[in-house]
């Protein structure tokens, strides 16, 4: 019990950090503001917690703090200039309906910051989708003007990015606060991974998913260029570490967890190909919940048919070996 | 049972939408403005009352299925009349409520609720339940419309209010889900909130 609760620490600690690091570059695109938003919401969350945790009349505990982390990635999915309110309001929904009303975190369906995410796409579509070109910074108090579509939205109409390797690398495109430092993502990723702070099965079956996917059907005039943007457009690589392969929701089992990454990553491909449906990953992976749901329950069920067989087979080989003393 | 506590009783201890949760789907789905609210308002108290009070002089005695079918017979000719004055005093409304506004006349109420509960009962005790399981119906209706209509769009029966910010999922059926059970939970609560305090005064 003990150790569970010191790894759900440590797993929060990590991902956090990681989170810090992304927050850290949203700081240098977009200036004070990106920090000012991420303190809100972290705020916010820690204030929801807080009072979901009395009104259920349980403690709040440093495992509580997780909520934190989900504040996180929701601010790093928005664009810097977003409304205060709305982020104040998406948090609270985030972490009181999607997280505390289904049970609190031990009891997690939906990823808190998809939820959260999908439901600001359909209250304020305009507001979460309009971004401000990088080294743009918009005082705290300011309204932001000249607002533009992101860079995964020109490609998903178009097919084309004006941006050369080294600034898709290091996040020098419009998009959200957060998402798009595919280098700084890559290592992210790498050293959840080995820490096994996120779903190994979970994480590969979504990149596998959208590279097979974008080989199937490029998107692109080769395959190099198709993989590469399927990768780095539309959050991909960020929801797959972060939401996707988030250790509350993907399946325990790596084997199962990878068949869940992998459906939610086509499912969320063909939206992109057919609907140029913008971060329809965060979206698929919300609805993809049930799956997840059953999966858990075909991981329990098989668990303890082994356990059943195990015992009986234990229990013939004392019988048989008290028969064999007996005589 | 008292007087007072069946009158309670579909208003507040069984309230039809969020005790029982019967008859959601209109709530959800339609129940984002008052103008939509107001005619399924009229048409769910109109077809409900008149319906099962038809329905409560066929005879007892003939099978469950038959009287079911019966039931569902009245409450559709019931309808037709229902319609057409909901089309003169809500125009438009009707149009745009669809499939839920027919789907009212085999409401739980007047399927289940009818063998279950009220034909149970004396005609004059059925009358008062009856009226306030359908006011109980009629209020949620009314406070649901009211803050999605507000909260979503900014109005109140379609007249601009000053509202800062919106939320616009609201409006739609997932904001209605989510809506309804947060209300349905604020009202359990409230609800042996006032049990706990009966039961202290009685002890």
């Amino acid at each position: 019990m003990l150790k569970n609760a010191k790894q759900e620490r440590l797993i929060w600690l990590d991902i956090i950090i990681t989170l810090i690091t992304s927050q850290i570059m949203a700081y240098f695109y977009y200036g004070a503001r990106s920090a000012f938003v991420a303190g809100i919401a972290v705020v916010t969350a820690a204030a929801t917690e807080f009072i979901c945790l009395r009104l259920r009349r349980k403690p709040f505990t440093a495992d509580d703090l997780t909520c934190t982390s989900d504040a996180m990635i929701l601010t790093l999915m928005v664009p810097t200039v977003i409304d205060y309110k709305i982020m104040v309001i998406a948090c609270v929904f985030a972490i009181a309906v999607a997280k505390n009303v289904f049970g609190g975190r031990k009891n997690m369906i939906f990823s808190p910051a998809a939820a959260g995410y999908v439901f600001l796409l359909t209250s304020w579509r305009s507001q979460t989708l309009q971004f401000t070109e990088p080294h743009v910074h918009t005082g705290l108090f300011e309204k932001a003007a000249n607002l533009v579509s992101s860079a995964s939205h020109t490609f998903n109409v178009s097919g084309k990015l004006e941006y050369s390797n080294f600034e898709l690398l290091m996040g020098n495109c419009v998009g959200p606060t957060g998402s798009a430092y595919v280098l700084l993502l890559a290592i992210s990723a790498l050293i959840l991974l080995f820490r096994r702070d996120i779903s190994a099965g979970a994480f590969i079956g979504s990149i596998s998913g959208t590279v097979i996917m974008s080989l199937l059907s490029p998107t692109a005039d080769s395959f190099h260029t198709s993989v590469k943007y399927a990768l780095i457009t539309n959050m991909v690589l960020f929801a797959s570490v972060y939401i996707v392969a988030d250790k509350r929701i993907a399946p325990k089992k790596d084997y199962y967890a990878f068949f869940y990454g992998l459906f939610i990553a086509i499912v969320s491909y063909i939206l992109v190909l057919t609907m140029a449906k913008e971060n329809a990953i965060v979206i698929v992976s919300l609805l993809f919940t049930p799956v997840a749901l059953a999966l858990k329950n075909l991981e329990k069920r098989i668990e303890n048919e082994k356990k059943q067989e195990e015992d009986t087979a234990a229990s013939e080989n004392e019988e048989k070996l008290e028969a064999e003393t007996n005589a | 049972m008292r007087k007072k506590n069946l009158i309670l009783e579909g208003l507040w201890n069984d309230n039809t939408v969020l005790s029982a949760f019967m008859v959601i789907s209109p709530v959800i789905i339609c129940g984002d403005t008052l103008r939509n609210a107001l005619a399924l308002i009229y048409a769910f108290s109109a077809i409900t009352f008149v319906s099962v009070l038809i329905s409560s002089f066929v005879p007892q005695r003939l099978p469950y299925a038959a009287k079911i079918m019966i039931y569902a017979v009245i409450s559709s000719i019931v309808f037709i009349p229902a319609k057409l004055a909901a089309q003169e005093f809500f125009p438009g409304v009707v149009e745009r409520i669809g499939i839920y506004f027919p789907l009212l006349a085999v409401n739980s109420l007047i399927v289940f609720q009818t063998e279950a509960r009220f034909f149970r009962m004396k005609k004059s005790r059925m009358m008062i339940s009856l009226i306030s399981y359908i006011l109980g119906f009629d209020a949620v209706m009314l406070i649901t419309a009211f803050i999605r209509e507000l909260f979503a769009y900014g109005t109140i029966n379609s007249r601009m209010v000053d509202m800062d910010t919106l939320i616009s999922g609201l409006g739609l059926p997932f904001g209605g889900f989510i809506f309804l059970g947060l209300f349905s939970g604020i009202f359990r609560k409230l609800r042996s909130a006032t049990e706990r305090n009966k039961d202290k005064e009685d002890a």
